[in-house]
């Protein structure tokens, strides 16, 4: 079987002296049919640059990405214009994607016009709504206006309106609810579920937030420090996180429920916050000196992703040495 | 008990070249001694303009234009809040009052060391070297931060260690209320979790009250003892952690709760529409544009804020006896 998409051995490192990994050594794949992967992590944790890698905004280190069996990075122009079309970015700020001279919906005019969507200005503007109406807006509240006379809620959906008349295959959303409000942030991810399920348009959700992750489903992958310490199917790595990092950050969730509030106090424990990760190498775990499990032989090579669970539908890859 | 600080009719707005545009209104609201009070609503709902107002640092064109604070000290003082001149009000700030506002991690001068942004406020206090550095230690070790960091510039600090340090100088002169405005907001749940909790240490420790401002439901789930949930400059509804998030009156309320994406398998719907801005608020009750139970009288009156048992307050003509008693 083909993945549409297939990371392999991604490794990003910047600056000179100093050197930053900021990705190291990351595979991961998106399947040939639709689905949502959740790219989870703090910042600092590479999620973003993996983003801009697979987008082609920026040229790895080391690694590569092939989208349908081609490395991204081959420069076939026609190729890579059929790429540009069916590989989508939702980004996170919905204020600084849009001119403010222009009416808003000169976003979608755009598409409609350089890809040549439309024979007509009536059948441009057919589209336009059809578009606006997957996305739960309605028309008459987003055409004509310009962008800051809509909300960060309105223009986030006018983006994936702009996607949705591309009809991509995959969307690269890089957390693209952190700057809307909370009471419209269920509609954006019930957009993208429609587009999975009607539309087979797969999702590449890439967030802090693990809480939309789990609302998501699918698949997750779990980062920390440039490199995937656990990878399962969601909802089984949400309620039983094998990796202690997984298992740090997902306790550490602020449930919206205040009888399942935090238990232990983690304020003045071993896991308080350690400087940048500056003092061994990285030939090693980088989560040991935060780990409350921690071995000797963490310090001493690099734990790999491997199989924990295989059977079950529980299963998944864990970067630890507690499992191997 | 008379509460520590008691709000009422406090109207605060924007300042036109021709008429002044209210952006809260009419709040009334007791944050009680001891408690951690949270205060909820989407961005635009006027939360920070209130955390401001009781601060009395509203900057132009922000005005307050009416209704009443009073501040009352477990020593027997009180201070009406609004009636104070400038140079009694800087007294109680900070060491009476304190506050952190949204992004301030970011406000630390990058040219001067932590120790000299630390006790600087505290000599301006009256303080003298020695105890300023003694109370900014202390102040360091309530959010687990070692007083060597006193040496250190912004830059070498992580986020959460920056936000410690504007915590710790918030708390350094053992204020009795404490307004932090989206505390966590920029940071990462591990580094989220360890800062609330330390906060909540603190008011353990000091015997502080906490106004806690804040978008995130999970947030306030966590932590608060009471929520407040802001709508459109107004407090909707008031009432404990529990029964906002268990049984919630008020329909935005209602919506908001329900709109919280939980786990996979069954979907949640947004609120639909958006929230008015203070340049249109609706007359009436100004939800009712979006309110799923609408009644006529939503559109025409201002609903009051009024007690519903078991200390909820809701601001909602649904619940008001006529209505109730001819359903």
């Amino acid at each position: 079987m083909r993945d549409l998409l297939v990371v392999e051995n991604l490794q990003q490192v910047f600056g000179g002296k100093t050197r930053t990994y900021a990705v190291d050594g990351v595979n991961f794949r998106i399947p040939e049919e639709p689905a949502i992967v959740s790219l989870v992590g703090e910042s600092g944790s590479g999620k973003s640059t993996i983003a801009r890698i697979i987008l082609g905004l920026l040229q790895p280190t080391a690694g590569r990405v092939l989208y349908e069996g081609t490395d991204i990075s081959t420069r076939d122009r026609k190729w890579n214009r059929k790429f540009r079309g069916e590989v989508q970015a939702v980004f996170q700020d919905p204020y600084s994607v849009y001119n403010p001279v222009y009416k808003a919906e000169r976003v979608l005019k755009l598409v409609i016009r350089k890809f040549g969507l439309a024979k007509s200005k009536a059948e441009a503007q057919t589209l336009m709504e059809e578009a606006l109406r997957a996305v739960d807006l309605r028309p008459e509240e987003v055409l004509g206006r310009h962008p800051h006379q809509l909300s960060g809620g309105q223009r986030q959906r006018l983006m994936l309106a702009r996607v949705y008349l591309m009809r991509p295959r995959l969307i690269i959303a890089d957390e693209p609810i952190s700057m809307i409000d909370a009471g419209m942030r269920a509609s954006f991810l019930n957009i993208l579920l429609d587009f999975r399920e009607t539309h087979g348009i797969s999702t590449l959700f890439i967030t802090h937030d693990l809480s939309t992750a789990m609302y998501l489903g699918g698949e997750i992958i779990v980062l920390y420090q440039g490199r995937i310490m656990e990878r399962g199917q969601t909802r089984a790595v949400m309620s039983d996180p094998q990796h202690p990092y997984a298992q740090l950050l997902i306790s550490s969730i602020p449930t919206p429920d205040p009888r399942k509030r935090w238990q232990e106090d983690l304020s003045a424990g071993p896991l308080a916050e350690v400087g940048a990760g500056i003092s061994s190498g990285r030939d090693r775990c980088l989560f040991a000196e935060r780990c409350p499990a921690v071995m000797d032989r963490c310090w001493g090579a690099r734990p790999h992703l491997q199989a924990v669970d295989k059977a079950s539908e529980t299963s998944r890859d864990v970067a630890c040495y507690l499992y191997s | 008990m008379p509460a520590l600080l008691e709000i009422r009719g406090l109207t605060a707005g924007l300042q036109g070249q021709r008429a002044v545009t209210e952006v809260v209104s009419q709040v009334d609201l007791d944050v009680q001694a001891g408690e951690i009070l949270g205060v909820v609503g989407e961005s635009g709902c006027g939360k920070s303009t209130l955390a401001a107002a009781i601060m009395r640092l509203l900057l132009p064109p922000q005005v307050l234009q009416s209704g009443s604070m009073t501040l009352r000290l477990k020593d027997g003082k009180t201070y009406e809040l609004l009636d104070l001149p400038e140079a009694d009000l800087r007294q109680l700030r900070w060491r009476r009052l304190s506050y952190i506002p949204q992004g301030s991690m970011n406000s630390l001068n990058p040219v001067l060391r932590i120790e000299r942004q630390m006790t600087d406020t505290l000599i301006q206090h009256g303080l003298s070297r020695e105890e300023a550095l003694r109370r900014s230690i202390a102040a360091l070790e309530l959010v687990n931060l070692e007083p060597r960091l006193l040496d250190s510039y912004p830059h070498e600090l992580s986020g959460g260690m920056r936000q410690r340090v504007i915590i710790a100088a918030a708390v350094s002169m053992r204020p009795a209320l404490i307004v932090a405005d989206e505390l966590t907001t920029a940071l990462d749940v591990v580094t989220q979790r360890q800062i609330l909790q330390e906060l909540a240490a603190i008011r353990d420790e000091l015997g502080a009250t906490i106004l806690i401002i804040t978008h995130d439901m999970g947030v306030v789930a966590q932590i608060a003892d009471r929520v407040a949930v802001m709508y459109a400059g107004k407090i909707a509804e008031l009432g404990t952690v529990n029964g906002i998030f268990e049984s919630p009156l008020h329909p935005y309320s209602q919506g908001l709760i329900g709109s919280i994406p939980r786990e996979g398998g069954h979907r949640v719907e947004g609120l639909p529409g958006e929230a008015p801005s203070p340049w249109n608020y609706p007359a009436g009750c100004r939800f009712h544009t979006r309110c799923p139970h609408v009644i006529d009288r939503c559109r025409a009156q201002v609903p009051a804020l009024l007690p519903q048992g078991d200390g909820t307050w809701a601001a909602c003509h649904l619940y008001e006896p006529e209505v109730l008693s001819n359903a």
